[in-house]
């Protein structure tokens, strides 16, 4: 560079504030499993076939399925506080 | 994305199992085979052990830094365009003496974070928005709009995570109303949605350079848009607030008609909509007909439809006897769409979002455009001339208003 001058970057940086670190398990064999279903199409089903399979090959104990009213709207509180009491642990998911 | 998201959420190990795409468009059986396949690396990563994640580091300042360049233009653009800190287009360069002019027309402090733009949740501080504004060549006196325009696309009820992220063509329409915007020569009227107007366009650049540098929404990363729209460079006006019939936007949304305010929409576009008629009834019955689609996410959600009329529709109509109020009940009322139209899965989908709101779907079910006539979005703009124009929305959005501050 030479008789440059000198512009601001005009990028913020990704979050990267406190971070919290999840619990995790010592296994699934009698935990409760949720799953918000994002409503896109097919999700359904794939939250049907995984619950089933964790229940049947895993030892799974039970299974709280929640739908999105919409893809592009987030779930209510009254669910995720619901979700949160009941479950061990939450699958959902993101894509078409 | 998923993994960005969950760093800006405060979990930055949560366990992600990646599956191909498409995924919507699987048969039955395809989605079985998939759940098979997928099943125990899910059931193995609840289980992972939790990652050592560096833990929180935040940032120690949110001062941007200082690039050194090459004292040309063409220095400065080269650089842009190489690190993707433009629209595509060439910018202003924002060195330290016009981002200090900038900071100059805002009592605000630079340092102050206005708000975390998803889906990076980068920090707008002021100075950011300061430098997004030079680039996009605003004039010093749109800071406050701008900081106002950040505020006010924050509130959940807009929704900017998904307008910044869905694959649909979403972007956001900036109204600028009251004073200021006679006093930036603010465009309300011909042409107002087009180009030449030097702060409606540089206004609505701004806001999206922002939008893309700090809330690091870049197209193919972050930004899904399957096509995305010319919108996305810039979207904005003023409203012709000496022309129409009727109490202008924030005067509606309860601000003084002596206040100045922005009004951010998540828009999808827009679509013209000619009729030479003189009778009230029959612009009605044209607008009513014209905003029923199949693929429409205004159907789809219950959404927030926006109708720009033009001076003379809007005159037609106010002299028939209208309020605004009773021109949205009159829209939402006959522009009801047939179920009939959608295709079985489409059926469905709006079925699920929408059955809280009207019951189950028989095939004699009428969508509302919008769960309440309220939700239907009035503006007058434009110049003379038989047109009206309407801007569908996302859907899963809600206009905001925010007044403009020093």
């Amino acid at each position: 560079m030479t008789t440059g001058r000198q512009v601001y970057d005009p990028v913020a940086p990704e979050y990267s504030g406190p971070q919290q670190l999840r619990q995790s398990l010592d296994g699934l064999a009698g935990k409760v499993v949720g799953f918000i279903d994002n409503a896109k199409p097919n999700f359904n089903y794939l939250v049907d076939d995984l619950a089933e399979l964790l229940v049947s090959k895993h030892g799974v104990e039970r299974v709280v399925k929640r739908r999105k009213r919409g893809a592009g709207v987030p779930v209510p509180d009254a669910v995720m506080q619901e979700l949160s009491d009941q479950c061990d642990a939450v699958i959902t998911g993101s894509g078409d | 994305m998923g993994r960005a998201q969950a760093r800006g959420l405060g979990y930055a190990d949560l366990p992600i199992a990646v599956m191909p795409h498409p995924f919507g468009t699987l048969t039955r059986d395809g989605v079985r085979t998939l759940a098979v396949s997928l099943v125990a690396d899910i059931a193995s990563l609840a289980c992972k052990s939790t990652d050592a994640v560096a833990a929180g580091t935040p940032a120690q300042t949110e001062c941007a830094a200082l690039v050194d360049v090459g004292a040309d233009a063409d220095d400065v653009n080269a650089l842009f365009r190489a690190q993707g800190w433009t629209d595509g287009l060439p910018v202003v360069a924002p060195t330290q003496k016009r981002v200090q002019r900038m900071l100059e027309a805002t009592t605000r402090h630079p340092d102050e974070i206005v708000a975390r733009l998803p889906p990076g949740f980068g920090a707008a501080t002021v100075q950011r928005i300061a430098i997004n504004a030079v680039m996009a060549g605003c004039d010093p006196a749109c800071m406050p709009v701008l900081i106002a325009a950040v505020e006010a696309v924050t509130p959940p009820q807009f929704n900017v995570q998904t307008i910044q992220t869905t694959t649909n063509p979403a972007t956001v329409w900036l109204i600028v109303n009251g004073p200021i915007a006679q006093d930036l020569g603010m465009n309300g009227n011909l042409n107002c949605l087009g180009q030449t107007n030097w702060a409606n366009a540089t206004l609505g650049r701004a806001l999206h350079l922002i939008l893309l540098n700090i809330g690091r929404a870049v197209p193919g990363e972050l930004d899904r848009a399957t096509h995305g729209q010319p919108g996305k460079y810039t979207f904005c006006c003023a409203e012709n607030e000496t022309e129409t019939p009727w109490e202008p936007l924030h005067v509606e949304k309860g601000y003084r008609a002596d206040q100045s305010t922005v009004t951010v929409v998540g828009a999808e576009g827009t679509l013209n909509m000619n009729t030479h008629t003189k009778n009230a009834d029959e612009i009605l019955n044209v607008i009513a007909a014209t905003l029923p689609r199949p693929p429409s996410n205004d159907y789809l959600n219950g959404g927030n439809p926006w109708i720009v009329l033009s001076p003379e529709h809007a005159h037609i109509l106010h002299a028939a006897g209208l309020t605004k109020a009773q021109v949205k009940s009159r829209l939402w009322e006959q522009s009801k769409m047939s179920v009939r139209l959608l295709p079985p899965i489409d059926f469905a989908r709006i079925q699920s979002v929408r059955g809280p709101e009207l019951g189950t779907f028989t095939q004699d079910t009428l969508l509302p455009i919008a769960t309440t006539p309220d939700n239907i979005g009035i503006l007058v703009a434009g110049g003379p001339g038989t047109h009206s124009t309407y801007v569908p929305s996302l859907g899963s959005t809600r206009s905001v208003t925010r007044v403009i501050l020093p």
